[in-house]
């Protein structure tokens, strides 16, 4: 931290030139507004001015059971396939920290590699692999167990869209671990600390700004899927995404549509804001320690 | 003598023939094109992509190559999108293959009413043509099961396929989308009622006779996923379109159809209400509408053609699945096209909530 402060200093005093780095990101900002703000300006005025003003589109929202249940669905499987990203990007990521650079290249590249192949192409291989009569069940039942339904259900679903995302969580994780001085960890240890302490009150906490960047970014990624529950799921998990397509492609129901999409955004906004006041404490509480 | 008799004979002819002209000229003949008409003038074909649209880009080749004009080609065909030209005034789909009943939903409003005058129906099959359309090809949604399941004792119909005590197995239906009225109806029969007295109430019936195929019935989101159930052998009977049926066959599926009932489906062609040239969209249309253009469509796509005097050169798998045969024509079923127009936005709604898990 220490070596940041004299350059955060020299900053302050020229306050004058402040504005800078904001002149730079001005092209950006207009992109920004045209691609998103202008869109979504559209979307919020459309579900409000469909068929005619008002908030019918929201109370046909709210008033429909399939819509809560899917919307609560769709947050649910969200929230798995960040926890099983987590689980799996972890130790992922931690290997990635601890090898040379030649096999830490192989790993990258066993990451980015599906990150090149479209999410279709992905998706239909788990077809292959999950189907009743695909490879996995296959393999069960030769080796003399019951088969397990797979396909066309959440878990099929959630290891689908896990598999899409991972590369998302690796990579902030990564990012984060690299600049994790490992001499802590050898500190805590000098000190007496067992291995499973050092890593649980060293390591980890200072890895959480990656876990919450990645968890946060595989969430909120997942809660637009579309093509994956569609190829692996059943109508039981069918998500938003599906019930936006109906109305907008096949009902001519933008403003529903609309609606529907303002829903999704809203709901997350608040959720974020609830669970930043977490995030925020842990990562203060571990840049203390 | 015989000199001026001959002289005669031709100006008869001669004549003969200038009145022919004269009559194409104010009727038009499906598949004529006339040379050069259509000289640095632009269309925009939109269609589903595919090897569909490819066949249909062949059997446009002729009336490309003899009107002059330049075809591009877009796809695929999303009524949204559509809606979006027509609001805003820019229109630039001039010929737009849809699925079965858009054309009937949106007449008017999206799709121009067509001016028959311009076009050849003659060759149609009966009852095909709309008020804003006319068929771009035909198929069928045909009950598909597994012949070594049922062995013996195949399903007949779609009460057979609604029947999961007399024939258990996993059920596949098509939810790619919009909901098929035809099976709607014949779910309906299953449930006790009458197709033909049908209220929007009933849907509700309807879709109970699906819900009861129960948990393990599976919905498929497209043609290929269906073939390829077909081919793994998930599903033990599925409602499938025909083209898919037929190459899950051909690519070794020991599956066979139920004929009895099958479900009649096209897709239309339609002109969009505030294109640049609706002439040269109907010209479009009307060469479309030919007998070679349809006959290089079926050889193409494997899709039934809809000019009454097309003659395919096909293989015997692809035959098998035609479905203008006289005996296929008698075992199809067709939707209450009217019915489903009115109501669609509730079948839609209470479909779609079906398919959500509802």
């Amino acid at each position: 931290m220490s070596a940041l402060e004299p350059t955060i200093q020299t900053a302050e005093k020229r306050a004058g030139w402040a504005w800078r780095p904001f002149a730079l990101t001005l092209p950006a900002l207009v992109l920004l507004a045209a691609v998103i703000g202008y869109p979504l300006l559209t979307i919020v005025l459309r579900s409000l001015s469909e068929p005619e003003w008002g908030v019918q589109n929201y109370a046909w929202f709210f008033g429909a059971p399939v819509n809560l249940a899917v919307l609560q669905r769709t947050f649910t499987i969200s929230a798995w396939v960040a926890l099983v990203c987590v689980v799996c990007a972890y130790p992922y990521a931690y290997l990635m920290t601890a090898v040379g650079p030649r096999v830490r290249l192989v790993l990258v590249l066993c990451v980015l590699i599906p990150f090149w192949v479209s999410g279709v192409v992905r998706t239909l291989s788990w077809v292959i692999l999950l189907q009743d009569s695909g490879v996995i069940n296959s393999l069960l039942r030769s080796a003399g167990f019951a088969g397990i339904r797979l396909i066309r259900t959440q878990t099929g679903v959630v290891i689908g869209m896990a598999q899409v995302l991972l590369p998302f969580m690796i990579l902030p994780l990564y990012s984060v671990m690299k600049g994790i001085d490992l001499r802590l960890v050898q500190a805590a240890r000098s000190l007496g600390a067992r291995p499973s302490r050092a890593f649980f009150t060293v390591y980890l906490p200072l890895s959480l700004p990656g876990v919450y960047a990645g968890a946060i970014i595989v969430f909120i990624l997942a809660l637009g899927f579309y093509i994956t529950p569609a190829l692996l799921g059943g109508p039981r998990s069918t998500m938003l995404s599906t019930l936006v397509q109906t109305q907008v492609l096949s009902l001519l129901q933008w403003g529903r549509g609309g609606a529907m999409g303002v829903v999704l955004l809203v709901t997350t906004f608040l959720l974020l804001a609830l669970a930043a006041p977490v995030m925020r404490s842990r990562h203060r509480e571990a840049g203390r320690r | 003598m015989l000199k001026s008799k001959l002289a005669g004979l031709g100006a008869v002819l001669a004549l003969g023939m200038l009145t022919t002209t004269a009559f194409a000229q104010e009727k038009p003949v499906a598949g004529e094109v006339k040379e050069g008409s259509l000289k640095g003038k632009t269309l925009t074909f939109v269609s589903y992509g595919g090897i569909y649209q490819d066949g249909q880009v062949a059997a446009l080749k002729e009336f490309v190559e003899k009107s002059g004009v330049k075809l591009l080609n877009d796809g695929p065909t999303e009524i949204a999108k559509l809606q979006a030209q027509v609001e805003s005034g820019n229109v630039t789909w001039d010929v737009v293959d849809t699925g079965d009943l858009p054309p009937y939903v949106h007449c008017g409003k999206l799709f121009q009413k067509l001016d028959l005058s311009k076009l050849d129906v003659s060759k149609i099959p009966e009852g095909q043509v709309g008020e804003c359309s006319v068929p771009a090809m035909n198929y069928g949604v045909v009950l598909m099961y597994n012949k070594e399941k049922y062995k013996d004792n195949p399903p007949k119909n779609w009460a057979d396929f609604f029947d999961t005590e007399k024939f258990p197995g996993v059920r596949a239906l098509d939810g790619s989308g919009d909901p098929t009225g035809g099976l709607l109806e014949q779910a309906f029969k299953v449930a006790g009622g009458d197709p033909k007295a049908m209220t929007a109430a009933d849907i509700d019936k309807a879709l109970d006779v699906i819900r009861k195929l129960g948990p393990d019935t599976i919905y498929w989101k497209t043609g290929a996923e269906s073939q390829q159930l077909a081919e793994s052998g998930e599903a033990d009977m599925l409602m499938m379109w025909t083209g898919r049926a037929m190459t899950a066959v051909k690519n070794g599926a020991k599956y066979a159809p139920a004929w009895q009932d099958w479900l009649v489906v096209m897709d239309q062609m339609t002109i969009p209400v505030g294109v640049k040239d609706t002439d040269a969209a109907y010209a479009l249309l009307n060469a479309y509408l030919g007998k070679q253009a349809q006959e290089i469509l079926t050889q193409q796509t494997s899709y039934t053609p809809i000019n009454n005097d097309a003659k395919p050169k096909v293989d015997e798998s692809v035959a098998a699945f035609l479905t203008n045969t006289p005996e296929r024509q008698k075992q199809g079923y067709k939707q209450n096209i009217k019915f489903w127009v009115e109501n669609f936005p509730v079948a839609q709604e209470k479909w779609s909530a079906l398919m959500a898990g509802n």
